[in-house]
């Protein structure tokens, strides 16, 4: 409904549909709480209505359970945080019998997260997990070292990459996106590799990995030295390749991540070409965060004068050039 | 009982009420909520997670041991400026917006009767065995616990004038001798056991304070076979089980556990330091 004082023709949030698809799927609203910053959902029914989320990404999901890093796991940055958690997580048998069922009940859009430590295991974590009841994607994190490759991350060779995605597609009976590192030297590569190996969309980015000191003890501020930085401050990076993909790559969908903590932050990612949002970092201050930015895109999609999402998502225009002098 | 079913928490806001200097640069900030919260129901030893109007900087919340409450909205911190985040709510001043998610975690139990609670604080580890005291006077019961404080020097100690207050018996130590015993907590600690062991008393340990000093009360405890809680402080950056940040090194079938959740109090036994 208009809101009456509105001046004719323009929009009322409540006049914003946020609707959308992603690789195939439909989508309540683009935002989606991240990997990592949600654990399995159950946390976060005190604080906020998790039937209004878009929809949510679980914690990494391997095939045994995992107990994680030393500590401390976790600093503070500027404008962001490292964390060095370890993967840590409950398996794939574990998560199936758990945590599944109260994920499936909210009736969002549910996203597993999932990792190996080598190509069978990755493959095993997929097939296995495909087979729960009301996944509607398994994301791929290729993001952590292959131990048997000497700690070279999957995420950095587009081979081996495109290899792995394949393999997991195959024993998938459902879409497979894959979160793309930006620790790559080329993103686009990446994207284009696992886009050709059968993935239905990439999500970028995961963290950066990055380190902090203690000045006064001569040590690292977290245990295992380098971690993952997220936050605001990695917003600008996260942007330019969601960017950099959805030019080069326009079928393909993307979801973008890295520092969401406003509708304007969100609003931002679709205009360089995602097509959905994740929220991370910011979970941990606001555990509602979500719902507030939700409203905030809808307010600001009606001032500039768009009642849906496919008017923004890669509408992003060139700067024009100067007149000749 | 689950995480879930036990912590009833809320993510609310409340206005800065009051700001109060006390000595040795430590200040407590007393927040009021606009609304009935579950605070009321804080357990000693719980903790809240505060951020202000922070905008993209002091990113995470920061967490802080429950100090007083007042009905369902009104509470407070006793805080001592240490990084950046403690520095920016020191100068919080009255109406400032703060957002809280708690009271959170796994607090104190209470005094059982003919067990005496000895509290250990140490410093900044007052908050919590100050309102486990408070609470054991309120019940009419002040001398079920008893406070072994112990700091720097004479500024480090606060607050000593309610325990007087309360009719709850406390001993003093610090370094430089300022006042009370000229030495450790821990060594109170010692020669307090020594005195319940010889007429008999039962007793248990309850402590909050620096690693090193807790490390110190969890030998002694475990030497001396007694009952011994420690609450602990770890980089937590959610305070609700999500960021897993907080991990504690325990004995047992998982090699860590939650600060956050299944803490901030650990039986000494567990903890494997």
């Amino acid at each position: 409904m208009k809101d009456p004082a509105a001046p004719a023709g323009a929009l009322a949030p409540t006049d914003v549909d946020l609707r959308g698809e992603f690789a195939g799927f439909r989508l309540e609203t683009p935002l989606l709480a991240a990997s990592g910053c949600f654990a399995y959902g159950q946390q976060f029914a005190a604080f906020t209505d998790l039937r209004r989320l878009g929809g949510l990404v679980t914690k990494g999901i391997s095939p045994a359970p995992r107990f994680g890093n030393p500590v401390p796991r976790i600093c503070e940055t500027a404008s962001g945080m490292l964390n060095s958690i370890g993967l840590e997580n409950v398996g794939v048998d574990d998560f199936l019998g758990e945590k599944l069922p109260f994920l499936r009940e909210l009736g969002v859009s549910v996203w597993v997260n999932f990792f190996g430590t080598d190509f069978e295991t990755y493959v095993e974590c997929a097939r296995r997990l495909s087979a729960g009841q009301g996944i509607a994607a398994l994301e791929m994190n290729i993001s952590c070292p292959n131990i048997k490759k000497g700690g070279i991350e999957f995420g950095t060779v587009p081979e081996v990459a495109h290899r792995l995605t394949r393999a997991c597609v195959e024993v998938s009976s459902v879409p497979i996106i894959v979160k793309l590192s930006p620790n790559a030297g080329d993103i686009v590569g990446m994207a284009q590799a696992v886009s050709e190996a059968g993935a239905a969309g990439v999500s970028l980015i995961n963290t950066i990995t990055g380190m902090a000191i203690d000045v006064r003890k001569r040590r690292p501020r977290i245990a295992t030295t380098y971690g993952g930085l997220s936050g605001p401050a990695i917003k600008p990076i996260a942007l330019r390749m969601v960017h950099q993909v959805a030019k080069a790559l326009p079928e393909l969908p993307i979801c973008g991540i890295g520092g969401v903590m406003t509708g304007e932050d969100a609003l931002e990612f679709l205009m360089a070409g995602a097509r959905a949002v994740q929220v991370g970092t910011a979970l941990f201050a606001e555990p509602n965060a979500i719902m507030r930015i939700t409203e905030e895109l809808r307010a600001l999609l009606a001032e500039i004068g768009s009642a849906d999402l496919h008017g923004v998502i890669g509408c992003l225009e060139a700067i024009p050039p100067e007149p000749p002098v | 009982m689950p995480y879930e079913e036990r912590v009833s928490a809320a993510y609310f806001e409340a206005r800065v009420e009051e700001r109060r200097s006390l000595s040795g640069g430590y200040f407590v900030l007393q927040l009021v909520a606009d609304e009935a919260t579950p605070i009321g129901a804080t357990v000693p030893g719980q903790f809240v997670m505060l951020r202000g109007e922070w905008g993209r900087d002091l990113l995470n919340p920061r967490a802080f041991s429950v100090f007083e409450v007042d009905g369902d909205r009104r509470f407070s911190i006793l805080a001592k400026v240490f990084g950046r985040g403690t520095a920016r709510l020191a100068t919080a001043a009255p109406g400032e917006l703060i957002m809280v998610t708690g009271p959170l975690g796994r607090g104190f139990q209470a005094p059982r009767a003919g067990r005496t609670q000895l509290l250990v604080a140490g410093g900044v580890g007052l908050p919590p065995l100050h309102l486990q005291a408070r609470r054991a006077a309120e019940r009419g019961t002040p001398t079920a616990v008893e406070m072994l404080y112990g700091g720097r020097g004479r500024d480090d100690l606060l607050l000593v004038g309610d325990l007087s207050e309360w009719g709850v018996p406390h001993a003093l130590a610090t370094d430089d001798g300022s006042v009370g015993h000229h030495g450790r907590v821990t060594e109170l600690l010692e020669a307090r056991l020594v005195q319940a062991r010889e007429v008999g008393e039962e007793v248990e340990i309850l402590a909050c304070g620096p690693t090193p000093m807790l490390a110190a009360v969890r030998r002694i405890g475990l030497a001396e076979g007694i009952d011994t809680s420690l609450c602990l402080e770890e980089n937590m950056a959610c305070g609700f089980g999500v960021c897993l940040g907080c991990a504690v090194p325990v004995h047992g079938p998982r090699p860590y556990r939650y600060c956050c959740t299944d803490g901030p109090v650990f039986d000494a036994k567990e903890v494997r330091w």
